[in-house]
């Protein structure tokens, strides 16, 4: 079956401590802990770019799973904070990897819906293309595009890379995917120079649409809360993932939470923690969702094979 | 549905929020009360939610308090 092969990850060691920044941004431990949910977040070295993440991602792959690079015919980027405006930061990746000349590469920029995307679009291009072997990258280090005087972004997003290698044999495999836009209110998460974000109206977006949104996908497939054994979600903030958890009414054991020591990671969020729940063989259905930039949302559900 | 102070408080503790919202006082700023700003965002979409009013964001300076919240939805309301 062509699915999810593997998901590997790149985290930098560098980390700043939320913890140092209490008296700047008058906070306190239960607001780091409990409301943002980042104690640390990791950041990149400066000279590092998007694609230098994409390529430790991809070492981290090939000490997983053997790859060889001559197969590999398809390259996605998702990001927003590319190398550079021109050209495609897969390109650069392309290069860095060295993979064939007939490998097919492309970006997507989306940001925290940009994985369900990315893996509904890689799949879909791959199929219709007779393509086998693929790579889908995430990687959008935030920290190039940070205000550190505003509060409500400089505690919360870290740098981190996944790659999520697509191929026969796979693993898991997306059963259903939904998608949503809200274009009227892309000026709530804009970045002209810096990143600027209203929190109130990210925070009302996600508490009123993504629920719902989840429930219709669960429905359109003839499943229950009780089909399903974990739900990823992106991880925004503690607060946004315990109020849906919450407004979707499941358990707490059923919403992984990970975010404590690398922050919000963008597009990296959702396979960052499909890294770790592959290894659980009690895992065979689970919802995965993104949401944020555009504003855009998007829901998958994934089955074990 | 007509805002109390009873049913204002009860959306408040629909929030989660840190301690006895019986508690609370009714004219003491939600900030002094251990309500933050994220506890806060969410109290004012439950209040919308519940009353099925719209609290534009410069509006937010008249809905600090148990009572100032009463006043600002029934005002709405009216």
């Amino acid at each position: 079956m062509f699915g999810i092969r593997e998901v590997a990850s790149y985290l930098p060691e560098k980390k700043i401590s939320n913890y140092d920044k209490k008296d700047k941004f008058e906070l306190d431990d239960d607001f780091i802990e409990n409301k943002i949910g980042v104690k640390f977040h990791t950041q990149k070295d400066e000279h590092e770019k998007a694609s230098d993440l994409c390529v430790k991602a991809f070492e981290n792959l090939i000490n997983k799973i053997p790859i060889d690079k001559s197969n590999i015919d398809c390259c996605i980027v998702v990001t927003q904070n590319p190398d550079y405006n021109i050209p495609h930061t897969s390109a650069i990746v392309h290069g860095k990897l060295e993979l064939s000349q007939t490998c097919a590469c492309f970006d997507i920029s989306l940001g925290c819906s940009g994985y369900v995307y990315g893996l509904s679009s890689i799949i879909s291009f791959m199929q219709s293309n007779n393509l086998k072997n693929g790579l889908l990258f995430t990687a959008d280090p935030y920290s190039e595009i940070i205000d550190h005087d505003d509060k409500n972004t400089d505690l919360l997003f870290g740098d981190g890379a996944t790659v999520t290698f697509i191929a026969n044999d796979a693993l898991f495999i997306p059963k259903d995917f939904s998608f949503g836009t809200n274009g009227k209110d892309y000026k709530e998460l804009l970045c002209k120079d810096k990143l600027y974000m209203n929190g109130r109206a990210v925070f009302n977006f996600t508490a009123t649409t993504i629920p719902g949104h989840i429930q219709k996908l669960l429905e359109k497939n003839g499943l229950t809360d009780s089909d399903i054994d974990k739900y990823i979600l992106h991880q925004g903030s503690k607060y946004i993932v315990d109020t849906i958890r919450k407004r979707l009414k499941v358990n707490e054991e059923k919403v992984p939470f990970c975010m404590y020591n690398y922050g919000n990671t963008i597009s990296s969020s959702i396979p960052l923690i499909l890294e770790e729940e592959f290894q659980n063989q009690e895992n065979k259905k689970i919802v995965i969702a993104g949401f944020g930039v555009g504003l855009s949302w998007g829901s998958a559900i994934i089955e074990k094979i | 549905m007509k805002a109390t102070i009873e049913n204002v408080k009860e959306v408040i503790a629909e929030a989660d929020v840190l301690g006895d919202v019986d508690q609370m006082k009714n004219d003491t700023p939600l900030s002094e009360q251990g309500i933050d700003s994220l506890d806060a965002v969410n109290v004012y979409l439950l209040l919308e939610e519940k009353f099925e009013v719209k609290i534009p964001d410069e509006d937010l300076s008249q809905v600090q308090t148990i009572a100032g919240i009463v006043e600002y939805i029934n005002n709405q309301l009216a």
